[in-house]
């Protein structure tokens, strides 16, 4: 239950005052190789403690998928700095796990293939990497599909491989770009609560990117607020929700908070239409 | 009824078409030098057959148009690889291959028997220079292609830069690549038939012609119901490979849940 | 500029026959080519083989158009049809059309009208499949659409499957176009008395090399120029695709 009371005893008692992710005055520029520069990211400075759920939250083109780019070391921090842990952010690797929003599984690869993928990487004997993916897979509910191709399975179905690809490799954070996105708005629901199932038997730094409002409040404890491009950090909310509560959404508190967040939104919603 | 009708169709079809071959054939409307009979010209396969002399031309028409096609397949897929990959292979072959793709390069093919004479390697080479543009084009437009989300995903899963070329590269381009050999397939069969149309002696091309030179029409005609066959035999097979390799692709997967 | 490769190619060939690295038996200099060409274009050698060629090509090529599009649409259009003649399309489809030479060359002999059949009946194939390809993904609700507006059956066909099947088509169509060059060239080749292919293959025989490696790039050429051509002629036709 109350992850929330663990952290606030842990962000009290300085514990967690070691930042895991220390972004500083960090811009980006992409340059096409036809057309003009865009500035997507403007002097963006967050820290992220370890354990915690933070969402990126903004409109269309923000950056906030920019910005977990970085942090995951596939784009070149041109200027300011990030470090993961003390250390400048490099090359990108199992550490930081990605989800994808249009899951990014290897087609050719079956389930059971596509979760050993990373577990190949990292060198372990053949039994290790069964057992393991095994493990993952019934983790997140896939029990029967292990031979299957990602294209035989459902959008919620591809989602769950996915995390469990990324899972299997024991990563110190999760880096998900609006990871439910694609999905109908009922596997959407079931997805969240099965994030937040998988968060709280396994705790772990999450860094969601999204677009809803609603997504972000009942995901995480910390809101990033981000502006129109080009993106700054227009706020930054706490949640302090009581997860537990099955009916969260119905409760007062959940929608003050969605309100409140929603009002720091709409108006660069509207910027970027 | 309808439905079953419909599935027979094909069937029906190509029955029709060789029964109004023989009773057109015999009709006299047309001689038979315009039109042998059906019956003459499968008589005249079945001899061919018989003597060895259809097993030796179309032996060798196959062998010259597959080693071409293979040879185009490797080269094509080789060098489609070199452009993606390498700035000074794009800057050379990229004008090269669009300028040649659209040309009939058939049109080399007395250059070609200039410098390379009237055997095998000048017939072969015909095709190879035929049948590796669309395997190029195909593989350049394959692994330009590769979403840049799979190569993360892979790094982030611990995959070396120099692994992503063979572990994710070439699997996820393979789809395209396959349709690029399957159009080029053809492509080195017509060009090997007309080089040995050209150039006379063995082969099916060869034996055409010279049919011709004799009015032979049932041996013209035999010659072509041969290679009708031969090339359709050759691209079914194409694409049973293609079901083959590319058994997770989503046109040939049936779905495993709704 | 994105043809330099060709240029520095070009400047290479020169290069290797006039440092007597290659022999000029095989390999006229480009320079000698290109007199050549130019001898031949000025004493019309090179006019009369290239009407007749282009008459060949562009009958032939129109009358597949034609046809091969009638046939395509109303293929897609009337099931019944489709489920008998569609099989044998598609088992011609593997067929090499270069077959087809010594046969009409049995039917109408070594001139026009030979290479004219030939054309015709290769390249109707390729347009017969994009037409129907194009008319197919006609979306059915266009269709609904127009007919509750008020249309009749046969209004529906001109006025809306057509035009959706136009981009398909115009891809069949350029199909078709490459293909017409090839099977003009390699018929004139083998079985002709006249045309740019009689043209090459009586300068090799002549053994005037300089001459017969002009007219090849010339046809070769052709056959680059009129794909361009016909890329920037349809771009309008193909400018509503997403």
């Amino acid at each position: 239950m109350q992850y929330d009371a663990v952290n606030k005893f842990m962000f009290d008692s300085g514990a967690a005052s070691v930042k895991q992710i220390v972004v500083e005055g960090v811009s980006h520029t992409y340059r096409p190789a036809r057309g003009r520069d865009v500035l997507a990211l403007e002097d963006v400075s967050l820290e992220i403690a370890p354990r915690e759920f933070v969402a990126l939250l903004g409109p269309s083109g923000c950056g906030k998928s920019t910005l977990l780019y970085l942090i995951g070391g596939f784009l070149p921090v041109e200027k300011g700095a990030i470090r993961i842990e003390g250390q400048p952010v490099g090359a990108p690797g199992p550490d930081r796990g990605i989800v994808f929003q249009h899951f990014a599984l290897f087609p050719w690869k079956t389930v059971r293939a596509n979760v050993r993928y990373g577990l190949e990487k990292m060198g372990l004997a053949r039994e290790e990497q069964e057992r393991r993916a095994q493990a993952q897979i019934e983790m997140v509910g896939l029990k029967g599909f292990e031979e299957s191709y990602p294209s035989q399975l459902s959008g919620g179905m591809k989602q769950r491989a996915a995390l469990a690809r990324t899972l299997a490799v024991d990563p110190k954070m999760l880096l998900m770009d609006e990871p439910f996105g694609a999905l109908d708005a009922q596997t959407r629901s079931l997805m969240q609560a099965e994030l937040l199932a998988i968060w709280q038997r396994r705790p772990t730094t999450v860094l969601f990117v999204t677009h809803d409002v609603q997504e972000a409040v009942l995901l995480a404890q910390r809101v990033v607020v981000m502006s129109a491009r080009p993106g700054r950090i227009k706020a930054i909310v706490e949640t302090r929700l009581d997860r537990a509560d099955p009916h969260i959404y119905r409760s007062p508190a959940f929608a003050e908070k969605v309100d409140e967040i929603w009002n720091l939104v709409r108006d660069e919603a509207l910027k970027a239409q | 009824m309808a439905r079953v009708i419909l599935r027979l169709a094909p069937w029906i079809s190509i029955v029709a078409l060789g029964a109004a071959w023989e009773l057109f054939a015999r009709s006299g409307a047309v001689t038979p030098f315009m039109l042998p009979r059906l019956s003459v010209v499968l008589e005249r396969i079945g001899s061919d057959s018989a003597s060895g002399e259809l097993w030796q031309n179309l032996g060798m028409t196959l062998y010259r148009s597959l080693l071409g096609f293979s040879i185009s397949a490797l080269l094509g897929i080789g060098l489609g690889f070199a452009v993606t990959q390498n700035r000074l292979a794009r800057w050379l072959l990229d004008p090269l291959v669009s300028v040649g793709f659209p040309m009939p390069k058939i049109a080399f093919l007395p250059i070609i028997t200039l410098w390379l004479g009237f055997h095998d390697l000048s017939k072969i080479s015909m095709v190879v220079f035929d049948a590796v543009f669309p395997v190029i084009t195909a593989t350049i437009a394959a692994t330009g292609g590769v979403e840049r989300h799979l190569l993360w995903s892979a790094r982030n899963l611990g995959a070396r830069p120099r692994e992503l070329l063979s572990e994710v590269v070439f699997p996820a381009a393979l789809p395209q690549i396959m349709t690029g050999l399957q159009v080029a397939l053809p492509i080195a069969l017509i060009v090997c038939i007309v080089a040995e149309m050209k150039m006379g002696g063995i082969g099916l091309g060869g034996a055409m012609i010279t049919a011709s030179r004799f009015a032979d029409s049932p041996g013209v005609f035999a010659g072509i119901v041969e290679i009708a066959l031969a090339g359709y035999v050759l691209v079914k097979l194409m694409a049973l490979a293609r079901r083959r390799l590319l058994a997770w692709h989503p046109e040939a997967l049936a779905p495993a849940t709704v | 500029m994105r043809y330099l490769p060709l240029l520095l190619l070009a400047l290479a060939w020169e290069a290797l026959v006039q440092l007597g690295l290659v022999s000029r038996d095989l390999l006229p200099s480009l320079s000698d080519v290109l007199k050549a060409g130019w001898v031949l274009l000025r004493e019309g050698d090179f006019w009369g083989n290239g009407a007749a060629s282009l008459y060949r090509g562009g009958a032939g090529l129109a009358l597949a158009i034609a046809v091969g599009a009638a046939l395509g649409i109303l293929m897609a259009w009337w099931r019944l049809l489709d489920a008998f003649v569609g099989p044998l399309v598609e088992a011609l489809y593997p067929m090499p059309k270069s077959a087809l030479i010594p046969v009409t060359v049995l039917w109408l002999g070594f001139g026009d009208a030979s290479k004219v059949l030939l054309i015709f009946l290769g390249c109707m194939l390729p347009v017969t499949l994009a037409a129907y390809n194009g008319a197919r993904s006609c979306e059915q609700a266009l269709v609904w659409s127009a007919r509750s507006l008020g249309a009749s059956r046969l209004r529906v066909l001109w006025d809306v499957v057509v035009p959706s099947a136009l981009p398909e088509l115009v891809n069949g169509v350029r199909t078709a176009l490459a293909l017409s060059f090839v099977l003009l060239v390699s018929s004139e080749l083998i079985v002709a008395r006249a045309g740019l292919g009689y043209l090459i293959g009586f300068l090799g025989e002549g053994g005037v090399y300089d001459a017969m490696f002009a007219v090849v790039l010339v046809v070769a050429f052709l056959g680059f120029f009129a794909d361009r051509l016909y890329q920037r002629a349809t771009r309008r036709v193909l400018a509503w695709r997403e």
